[in-house]
């Protein structure tokens, strides 16, 4: 297929602006000065069919100019999206609000600069997308802003609709839209060239032929339509209709038979037409006789018309049958104006016993309580708890979000957790919860909305700690948090919840359906063998939360659970021991786009890796984006299978142990984390190289990042970004060619599915050491 | 119980498809063994050290223009004229077999043994004994078109040395840039279109001391071993399916347990696309290809004996290990049937990981179900947390997504 995906992510620093080089010029474009080339982070969806171009571009700040080239192409077509350009020419300088279209000619001295980040969608049509199409050659000598109105503004949403669904249309459909945007964009520019002065003889002759075939399009259902009535309708010679025709090297009776099949297979990828059968769709587009129409069909697209429609109606309830998404509804976040006010934060602690250690390190502890956790989102504001010295230690208390399934085995008689949880009519002790608005003046759900959902503590700043530096963290032990209520003292609990945003949620075999299950289980860390075990579950109830704010599902974090309120089931998983994987599900530094990020979806920065190799031994290198790097912790799981397939693991409170070592930039290189934008594990025993749908959703989708990156996930994206952060390390920290590298990924090693629960869905890409020992 | 064996040959090998109407090369009963050798169909790009001197491997390659001892290659038309060659390359593997079960019928499963797995070595005068494999990345691999060094695209053949003296592993010899191959019919493959076409080693340029600090563990195993399916009688050999076929996966190895469900009678199993190793997912197209052979147990598990064991209402193919069942999701798990007639070609335009994952929990789920007779969210809950999914390949069309749970969360008291 002609779909090609680009990021910066494959390429090594130093390479990225030659390769971004490559796709500005895939459609006509260049940087506009020779230092302005753009080395950050960056991504682009590209097709391309027989002379079409499309490319939906993200990246940050710069200018582009046109690429010197055959000025017999039609005009380049340029959308920004999110945030508007300025325009460059003779004409002076102009800006291009979002949504509006340019249309900039081949050559000329003219530049766009993007001021803030660079999002934009832009076509390109060459002269051999022409092949057989009615058109003469519009001209445009200076570069033409168009608004939005009318045609124009159907044209900006096809481009905007295509360029965002590039990767999932089969080439037959990619090849009928890319046909609309020729269309279309030729229509536009003969408006434009029409409406200037120099509009010759030929630009009258292409208006006449473009009229034609509008004429034409109105008259498929015709069976009788013949080039002399065309011709008579027009008041020409049907003689100078085919004329005009043979000028851009079709006929009339290909061309009215390729709309025809090309109308008829619109009609029938449409479920609205679903009602319509295959014989009246036939009809309506001029074929008497059905096996006549069902031959030239397949001859066309390469399936027969019923197996086309079938094929497409699967596709279509595929796409639908999908639950409500996580996270921020996309018109909310477009109504969000202003951000947050930042939280006020001084509870800086300096408290936190420090012992002395060998060689001037320290061995740190913070507790949990209220005041030092976090939780739900991310945030580059928020005040550090402790400032850390690079080669120190620090215990850390986490405790899951899920404690309250259950809340008189995992919160009762425990200090910390009662803090946290802490919740009357009159007092709630942690009132933000998620990156949602205070006033959940969104869903009502609660401050924050349950946009992002982990108690996450700290964050613990890293002295010294500059963006561009990379932060190791170590895990050097973990230990399940027991149970401090009288009742179940010393014992250790957690909780499962088969929930709404779970894989399984829209496919359930019995009913009633859909429903949301907890399970609590009991965990028994004894070192022969440890393992986990189910007490009991139950069906999720509406629960009204001490506002009084009534939680239908689970959409909302630390809802404590009334135990009169839902029926307990016993007996569950009778039988079965689940041996134990401890692991931190959340480890993240502070992202930098944005102030308040929902803890859920996990990124460049880390977060909800939700990756059970996390555990004690393994090592996570994360890439320090803000001052002191801000590294928090939390979710911790007893134990998880790769999948998280029903939306949680076993959701456990635990303390880890770390050692926090800061690599500064100057000294990468040479390093297996030089060149990191992403977050590296490391074991005894491999590498392991975590990919996701979208590596950098916050820079890729800007503004709407938080709610698009929920949206679009898939594995094959995941996929893609693990096999291309593969390649990278392979070539830059091992020193392969990319030939080798290929050979070695194909030969040794292993993708696994890391969730498809986060939104932004992961794919991991495992590389055994030893694949490097001892080699001769 | 009787052990047989059956070599290659002309006669005991079908290329690139898999048939109900082909006369079977061996017929066996339930509990019967046989040593079943398989030739890599890569031998060809190192002629020298795969092929050269073996009498079997000789036969089945044998091609001139006079000749060619096994003309059907994949399940494409046999009438000429051929833009690729006989068969048309639809459908790649040299498979041996198939191998008749007395008695089976549709309904039934078939138990697989692997009992063990050796490698083929070299017969050529120079490299006598020791053993070779090819990795080619192929137009169909999953970088393909996402390549960042030039030419752009090109294919790439590695050639590997599988060292068994000890802990077995592979390591890189040297490797080449595909050319242009015509083969002795005068057709020219300008890519890698159509297997067992011999590269004229004039024709490219080797680079050696590649991958030089790099050795790959041994994964010894079949990338494809099943039964024929019902639905057509010629069926391309690369898109894994109901009956199994070209899975992919480095764990049907030694000690693994495969079950197919039979869908023709006698079942018709055969075995090829040898190994060497293999990571999950499989990315630039193919493993490292080397000629193995095995020795496989047979065991049909008759339609009226499954319910209350672990095959209850097995519909796909199943692998057990000493400690695991693994289950495989596919885009189509019957593509044969959901595609309708040019299914074989129109798979390769549906290829989805997100698919394959719906596949794959579904089977599970089912699986949790019947066989350990949870309730569905009893089911839901233990995938969540103690099941693990991962990438089995992303280049035979038909792509998987395998989900596997180990037994010892079931040994309980």
């Amino acid at each position: 297929m002609s779909f090609r995906p680009f990021t910066s992510e494959s390429y090594a620093q130093d390479d990225r602006p030659e390769a971004w080089r490559d796709v500005l010029a895939a459609v006509g474009l260049q940087p506009a000065t020779a230092h302005s080339f753009y080395d950050g982070h960056a991504t682009a969806s590209h097709r391309h069919a027989v002379g079409v171009a499309l490319t939906r571009m993200a990246a940050g700040a710069q200018s582009v100019g046109p690429l010197p080239q055959a000025n017999e192409d039609l005009p380049i077509a340029l959308m920004p999206l999110e945030d508007g350009m300025v325009l460059k020419s003779a004409g002076g300088h102009r800006i291009v609000p979002v949504g509006h279209l340019v249309l900039l000619p081949r050559s000329g001295d003219w530049s766009i600069v993007f001021q803030r980040d660079m999002r934009a969608i832009v076509l390109s049509v060459t002269t051999s997308a022409l092949h057989g199409r009615l058109s003469g050659k519009p001209r445009l000598g200076e570069p033409r802003v168009v608004p939005p109105n009318g045609f124009a503004d159907v044209f900006a949403r096809l481009l905007d609709a295509t360029a965002r669904t590039l990767d999932n249309l089969s080439d037959a459909e990619w090849n009928a839209v890319a046909q609309s945007l020729v269309d279309l964009l030729l229509t536009l520019a003969h408006q434009l060239a029409a409406s200037t002065s120099d509009a010759g003889s030929s630009a009258t002759q292409a208006a006449l032929l473009h009229r034609i075939c509008q004429t034409i399009e109105r008259r498929l259902d015709d069976p009788d339509l013949v080039p002399a009535r065309v011709a008579q309708a027009e008041g020409i010679s049907e003689r100078y209709l085919q004329k005009l025709f043979e000028t851009v090297g079709d006929n009339f009776t290909h061309y009215v038979r390729e709309r025809r099949l090309q109308r008829a297979w619109a009609d029938l990828s449409n479920p609205v037409e679903a009602h319509r059968s295959i014989s009246e769709i036939a009809y309506a587009y001029g074929f008497g006789d059905s096996a006549h129409f069902s031959r030239a069909f397949r001859h066309r697209f390469g399936l027969p018309p019923r197996e086309f429609r079938q094929q497409e109606a699967e596709r279509a309830t595929l796409q639908h049958g999908v639950a409500g998404q996580r996270g921020w509804p996309q018109e909310a976040l477009a109504q969000l104006r202003t951000h947050q006010s930042v939280e006020a934060r001084s509870n800086v602690s300096r408290s936190d016993a420090e012992e002395p250690r060998a060689a001037g390190r320290r061995h740190h502890h913070l507790p949990v309580e209220a005041s030092r956790i976090h939780w739900g989102y991310f945030s580059r504001s928020l005040s550090p708890q402790i400032e850390i010295t690079s080669g120190d230690t620090i215990t850390i208390e986490t405790l899951t979000q899920h404690a309250s399934d259950a809340p008189d085995m995992m919160i009762a008689g425990d200090a910390g957790a009662e803090s946290v949880f802490g919740w009357t009519r009159e007092k709630k002790n942690v009132d933000r919860r998620g990156a949602g608005p205070m006033d959940a003046s969104v869903f009502g759900r609660g401050a924050g909305e349950g946009f992002g959902v982990h108690i996450c503590t700290g964050p613990v700043a890293v002295k010294d700690a500059q963006p561009g530096d990379v932060l190791e963290v170590r895990i050097l032990d973990i230990v399940p948090r027991a149970s401090r209520s009288p009742n179940h003292a010393g014992r250790v609990f957690g909780s499962s919840v088969a929930a709404w945003w779970g894989y399984h949620y829209n496919e359930f075999l019995g009913g009633p359906k859909p429903r949301e299950i907890v399970t609590i289980y009991e965990i028994f860390d004894d070192p022969e063998e440890p393992h986990a075990r189910a007490l009991y579950s139950y069906r999720w109830e509406p629960q009204t939360d001490p506002f009084g704010v009534v939680h239908a599902t689970y959409d909302y974090p630390g809802v404590p659970v009334a135990p009169a309120t839902v029926k307990r089931r016993h007996a569950v998983l009778d039988g079965i021991r689940i041996p134990l994987r401890p692991h931190f599900g959340v480890i993240a530094v502070a992202p930098r786009e944005v102030d308040f990020v929902d803890s859920v979806p996990p990124s460049y920065f880390g977060g909800n890796l939700d990756n059970w190799r996390l555990g004690k031994g393994a090592t996570v290198y994360l890439p320090v984006s803000v001052p002191g790097a801000l590294l928090s912790v939390g979710d911790s799981h007893a134990t998880q299978g790769d999948g998280e397939l029903s939306g949680t693991a076993i959701e456990c409170s635990m303390t880890g142990t770390f050692e926090v070592i800061l690599h500064k930039k100057a000294d990468l290189a040479g390093q297996a984390f030089a060149d990191l934008s992403y977050p590296l594990i490391e074991t005894e025993t491999d590498w392991v190289l975590t990919g996701f749908s979208h590596p950098n959703y916050l820079a890729e989708f800007g503004a709407q990042g938080q709610s698009e990156v929920y949206a679009k996930s898939s594995l094959d994206l995941a996929m893609k970004d693990a096999f291309r952060k593969m390649r990278r390390f392979l070539m830059n920290v091992k020193g392969l060619s990319e030939d080798e590298a290929i050979a070695l990924m194909s030969a040794a090693v292993d993708f696994g599915v890391t969730q498809v629960v986060d939104g932004n869905w992961g794919v991991h890409a495992i590389l055994s050491k030893r694949l490097f020992q001892d080699a001769t | 119980m009787k052990h047989v064996t059956l070599p290659v040959s002309p006669k005991t090998v079908h290329w690139g498809y898999f048939s109900k109407i082909v006369a079977p090369a061996l017929t066996l009963r339930s509990g019967d063994r046989a040593t079943i050798e398989t030739l890599t169909h890569h031998a060809n790009d190192d002629y020298e050290r795969m092929i050269s001197g073996d009498p079997g491997a000789e036969s089945v390659f044998q091609w001139t223009r006079e000749h060619k001892a096994v003309a059907r290659r994949g399940s494409g038309p046999t009438e000429g004229p051929f833009i690729r060659g006989a068969g048309e390359g639809i459908g790649v593997h040299l498979l041996t077999g198939p191998v008749a079960i007395e008695g089976a019928e549709p309904g039934d499963i078939l138990e697989v043994r692997i009992l063990d797995i050796r490698p083929r070595p070299s017969c050529s005068a120079c490299h006598a004994g020791r053993c070779f494999g090819s990795n080619v990345a192929a137009n169909w691999g999953f970088h393909y078109h996402d390549l960042i060094e030039d030419p752009k695209p090109r294919e790439v053949v590695t050639i590997f040395e599988l060292d068994t003296s000890g802990e077995p592993y592979a390591k890189a010899v040297y490797n080449y840039v595909w050319t242009p191959q015509t083969d002795p019919d005068g057709i020219v493959h300008p890519t890698i279109d159509y297997p067992g076409v011999r590269v004229d080693h004039a024709t490219v340029k080797k680079r050696e001391n590649i991958l030089s600090s790099v050795k790959v563990p041994a994964r010894l195993h079949f990338g494809t071993m099943g039964l024929a399916p019902s639905e057509a009688d010629f069926v391309s050999s690369i898109p894994p399916s109901y009956t199994g076929g070209n899975i992919d996966d480095w764990r049907i190895g030694k000690g693994a347990r495969m079950f197919y469900p039979v869908a023709v009678p006698g079942a018709y199993f055969s075995v090829g696309d040898p190994h060497a190793a293999q990571g999950d997912s499989e990315l630039g197209g193919t493993a490292i290809e080397t000629s193995l052979t095995g020795d496989f147990e047979f065991i049909l598990h008759k339609k009226a004996d499954l319910a209350g064991t672990h095959l209850e209402g097995l519909d796909h193919p199943m692998l057990e290990t000493d400690h695991a069942w693994s289950f495989y999701g596919f885009t189509y798990p019957n593509y044969l049937a959901a595609l309708g007639a040019e299914a074989q070609t129109e798979i390769a335009n549906h290829s989805s990981l997100d698919r394959a994952m719906r596949d794959a929990f579904r089977k599970l789920r089912r699986f949790l179900m019947t066989v350990h007779g949870l309730s569905e969210d009893e089911a839901i809950s233990l995938l969540s947390v103690g099941a693990d999914f991962g990438v089995t390949q992303v280049v035979d069309a038909n792509w998987g997504v395998h989900g596997t749970i180990r037994k010892n969360i079931f040994r309980c008291d």
